[in-house]
């Protein structure tokens, strides 16, 4: 089933990338959220579980290392939290899945600093709860899951009413796109009786039109990502409740017989509230199933013995768990397997490619993980200094195009996580980059708004002293490095480095994907627009001419400093003309030129004031 | 009591016709294109050395001064009746300082305690105008320890700036420093680099662009010396004298300067430091 919710996503990856709100050609909600999927798939073929609760654990380790773009992360927290809720099991009945979703609502809305309604957060979460109402009117899954997927469709329908830059843009969220068409492959899958999930597939309609409400305007990226980047100072993740860090679950076998009391869940939830939350109860009548992340864990268990015999007790310290997620990164970093021990089987791993584009149509997912690329050498090009040489700082920046990554390097950056075309490395990326620093304070540079809240599922994962950076491009994140000094404090540097992201003019410049019109600016799909931080501010026909346009924006005094990084689309002679624009028009600036080597943005330009 | 004389070695950068005005003894460096063997500030002045360095492949190499040539000018001078103080460039970067103690070692005892040696741990200017001010008061009479305590004093509350087009040369003669860390850097980036209390390069910010780099040296200095009034401020170039107008320019907006001075950057520490730097010296009022 999930192997089919994956194959529908991956399908439709295009279209939900088509939602994206602004045009460029890096707007790829779909691709991230289906190669999110697809590790999580990728995981669970390579440890193949016959329990339904086993192959949820695997499934949600999978989407948490495997998982991109902010719209991925909330989708590996949904599974992450689901999977807790059916630990243990081996059949997923209706209420327990009824369940189940519930708890991966509460899980993913938790991982969000600051939830936005319309996203694929409303999505998830008004399905869950109509999944937990219809699981009372009807027992066959596949109706009920039908039911759920209808729902989804439905709220999906209505998030240009909750959020109003879908509305502008004429689009609905494309994250809960992304989910609906998951649900939808659930869904179809278990109508057709649990039948090979490629067959299943083969029926989806290839290209429906993606919904469209009016004329297109301003934004980036999904809803989400507009949101993280707008709060990107303020967003983060609390994936591991440092209040409650006993995680329990068991079940209370019912005392069988006619003389039976009813369990009084209402009551058992509420003792439970007490020193304690991600708290589930599933009454099946002769077993109750308790699932609590508590303080306290003795005060849970003499709560549930007067109502029967408990059995399958698990109490997991979550904050081993962290560390155990830690050790299994650094294994795959080293090569897997190498340290004998129960937690650490060699199994192989999911891919996690560095390009996220190229996804199989219609020829389903790859049969297995491939090993070559489990470690991922040629992203990760590391030093592994010994643990007794740590420096005071590390620094990780993700960047794209063989020159930028050089620059940053001579800049002091100790990774550079070499991102595909759309710059988005998933979590596990960003962890092994992490992981691989002998430093006892590392900065993150993300420099892409879909890749901060990976970065910060990363920054948890490692459990190591990290900073994530709210840089959304890579002449931002180089603007914070300048303002980088080895000998001040952690403190410092980061109020530094903030304060020269805030005061760096980042400029992109690219080409449209699409007709669309932006702050009454048409824009007609080919044409180069320039893009200021957060804005567009030109449109042109010409290369040279939206590169004048965007940089007249960026100009106030004409004696900035003006560095342009060429993309491996930029035309010599179009950057000479340019330069040579500058030169004439703004005699007093700096211009100093570097050939980048990004792909589909033909120019970068990071302006300097005085 | 006996007169003061005072001794440095070439790499002070004052200007000779000051040096000359104040009887203060130079003791040269050598500079040496290959074959070729040149006494700094004597036989090759500034503009000879950038000339040559401009054609020349590879890195010119200097020469401290050997103990004898210190020797004997501390002995020329005692034989005069006079009592020493001799300064010299921080022995971070050069042995200059070790080659003077040792050359008053070679002293009999009784001269030796006539002469003071004096680790500068700073460079170029910075020190040279140290030994202008301590021969100015020993004209006007100051005695060895009152000479000694306005040398401390004036050292202590100079600010000191400077800016390299590259740190190439920093790096080639190892004497980068703590400001290592920004070697390599494929940016245009300008670190703005200071000389720290025990004499060593370490970069106080960096930022792009020399206008930037200019504007930042001018914030840093007006934190420094808040009420603006300053006594010398000194700028030190290898004859660029366009950058050192510009930089005396800006600090005219800002400052109330008694008095600007302009001083080149001789051939030991331009090989050092690269034809591009300019750097700044500021004195607060009330010192001199």
């Amino acid at each position: 089933m999930v192997l089919a919710g994956a194959e529908a996503l991956s399908q439709r990856a295009e279209l939900v990338n088509e939602l994206n709100v602004f045009p460029v050609p890096d707007g790829d909600t779909g691709t991230n959220m289906a190669m999110t999927m697809k590790a999580g798939a990728a995981e669970l073929r390579a440890k193949p579980a016959d329990e339904v609760g086993r192959a949820a654990e695997t499934l949600a380790k999978g989407l948490l290392m495997g998982a991109r773009g902010n719209s991925g992360v909330i989708l590996s927290q949904l599974f992450r939290g689901f999977s807790r809720a059916v630990a243990g099991q081996r059949e997923l009945s209706v209420p327990l899945f009824a369940a189940a979703l519930q708890h991966g609502v509460d899980t993913a809305y938790k991982s969000v600093a600051k939830p936005v309604e319309g996203t694929i957060l409303t999505v998830a979460r008004e399905a869950a709860r109509h999944g937990t109402a219809a699981a009372s009117k009807t027992a066959d899954i596949a109706e009920w899951m039908d039911e759920v997927y209808r729902k989804a469709s439905e709220t999906l329908a209505r998030t240009p009413d909750m959020l109003p830059v879908l509305k502008q843009v004429g689009v609905v969220d494309s994250g809960g796109q992304g989910l609906v068409y998951l649900y939808e492959g659930f869904a179809r899958f278990l109508l057709a009786g649990g039948r090979d999930e490629r067959e299943t597939a083969g029926r989806l309609d290839r290209r429906p039109e993606p919904l469209r409400v009016g004329p297109a305007s301003a934004g980036r990226g999904s809803a989400v990502e507009t949101a993280i980047s707008v709060h990107g100072a303020q967003a983060g993740l609390a994936t591991e409740s440092i209040a409650y860090p006993y995680d329990m679950e068991f079940f209370i076998r019912r005392p069988a017989g006619p003389g039976r009391k009813p369990f009084p869940e209402a009551a058992f939830r509420r003792a439970l509230e007490k020193d304690g939350d991600s708290i589930i109860v599933v009454d099946d009548g002769d077993i109750v199933k308790v699932h609590v992340h508590s303080r306290r864990p003795g005060d849970v268990l003499n709560a549930a013995l007067p109502h029967g015999e408990l059995t399958e007790l698990s109490i997991l310290n979550m904050k081993d768990q962290h560390r155990e997620l830690l050790a299994e990164a650094a294994d795959r970093r080293r090569g897997a397997g190498t340290l004998p021990g129960p937690k650490r089987e060699a199994a192989p791993r999911p891919p996690c490619e560095a390009e996220p584009l190229g996804l199989e149509a219609a020829g389903g997912l790859p049969a297995a993980a491939e090993p070559a690329l489990l470690a991922g050498p040629d992203r990760l090009e590391t030093p592994h200094p010994a643990a007794d040489e740590m420096a005071p700082y590390g620094i990780v920046a993700v960047s794209v195009g063989a020159g930028n990554e050089e620059l940053f390097r001579s800049l002091g950056v100790d990774a550079v996580i070499s991102a595909g075309a759309s710059m988005n490395p998933c979590t596990e990326d960003l962890v092994q980059a992490v992981s691989s620093l002998a430093a006892e304070h590392v900065f993150l540079l993300p420099n892409h708004p879909n890749v901060f809240m990976a970065a910060k599922q990363a920054a948890e994962l490692t459990g190591r002293s990290v900073t994530v950076l709210p840089s959304t491009s890579v002449p931002q994140g180089m603007a914070a490095l300048l303002a980088f000094r080895e000998d001040d404090s952690v403190k410092a540097n980061e109020d530094r480095m903030r304060a020269a992201i805030d005061k760096a003019l980042a400029g992109q410049l690219t080409k449209a994907v699409r007709d669309t019109n932006v702050d009454g600016v048409d824009i007609r799909s080919g044409q180069y627009i320039g893009i200021l931080n957060k804005t567009i501010v030109a449109a042109e026909d010409g290369v040279v001419e939206a590169g004048r346009a965007l940089l007249s924006r960026m100009l106030a005094e004409g004696d900035e400093a003006v560095m342009i990084l060429t993309g491996e689309e930029a035309d010599p002679a179009c950057t000479e003309a340019l330069v040579g624009w500058l030169g004439e028009r703004y005699p007093r600036a700096e211009v100093e030129v570097h050939a980048g080597g990004q792909p589909l943005y033909p120019y970068w330009f990071m302006v300097e004031t005085l | 009591m006996r007169p003061i004389a005072l001794v440095t070695d070439s790499t002070a950068d004052i200007p000779t016709d000051v040096r000359e005005a104040l009887g203060i003894e130079m003791v040269p460096l050598g500079v040496h294109f290959g074959e070729e063997a040149y006494l700094d500030n004597v036989d090759l002045t500034p503009e000879q050395f950038y000339a040559k360095l401009a054609s020349f492949d590879g890195l010119p190499k200097t020469s401290q001064p050997s103990p004898a040539q210190y020797c004997e000018v501390y002995k020329r001078l005692t034989d005069e009746g006079k009592d020493v103080i001799s300064l010299h460039l921080s022995s971070a970067f050069s042995g200059t300082y070790q080659s003077a103690l040792t050359g008053k070692s070679m002293l009999e005892d009784e001269r030796e305690d006539a002469v003071t040696v004096l680790d500068s741990k700073t460079a170029s200017y910075g020190y040279g105008m140290l030994a202008v001010a301590a021969a100015e008061l020993a004209r006007r009479g100051g005695s060895r320890e009152e000479i000694l305590e306005r040398i401390a004093k004036l050292k202590a509350e100079t600010k000191l700036y400077f800016l390299v087009d590259t740190l190439d040369y920093l790096h080639k003669g190892g004497r980068i420093g703590k400001a290592a860390a920004l070697f390599g850097s494929l940016l245009n980036i300008k670190p703005i680099l200071t000389i720290d209390a025990e004499g060593y390069v370490t970069a106080t910010d960096k930022v792009r662009g020399q206008k930037r780099a200019f504007a930042r040296i001018v914030e840093l200095l007006q934190t420094a010396f808040p009420n603006g009034e300053v006594d010398l401020a000194a700028v030190v170039t290898p004859g660029r004298t366009e950058m050192a107008e510009e930089l005396i320019g800006l600090l005219r907006d800002k400052f109330a300067v008694r008095k600007f001075t302009r001083s080149a950057i001789g051939p030991v520490i331009g090989t050092h430091a690269g034809p591009g730097t300019v750097g700044i010296f500021m004195t607060p009022a009330g010192l001199m």
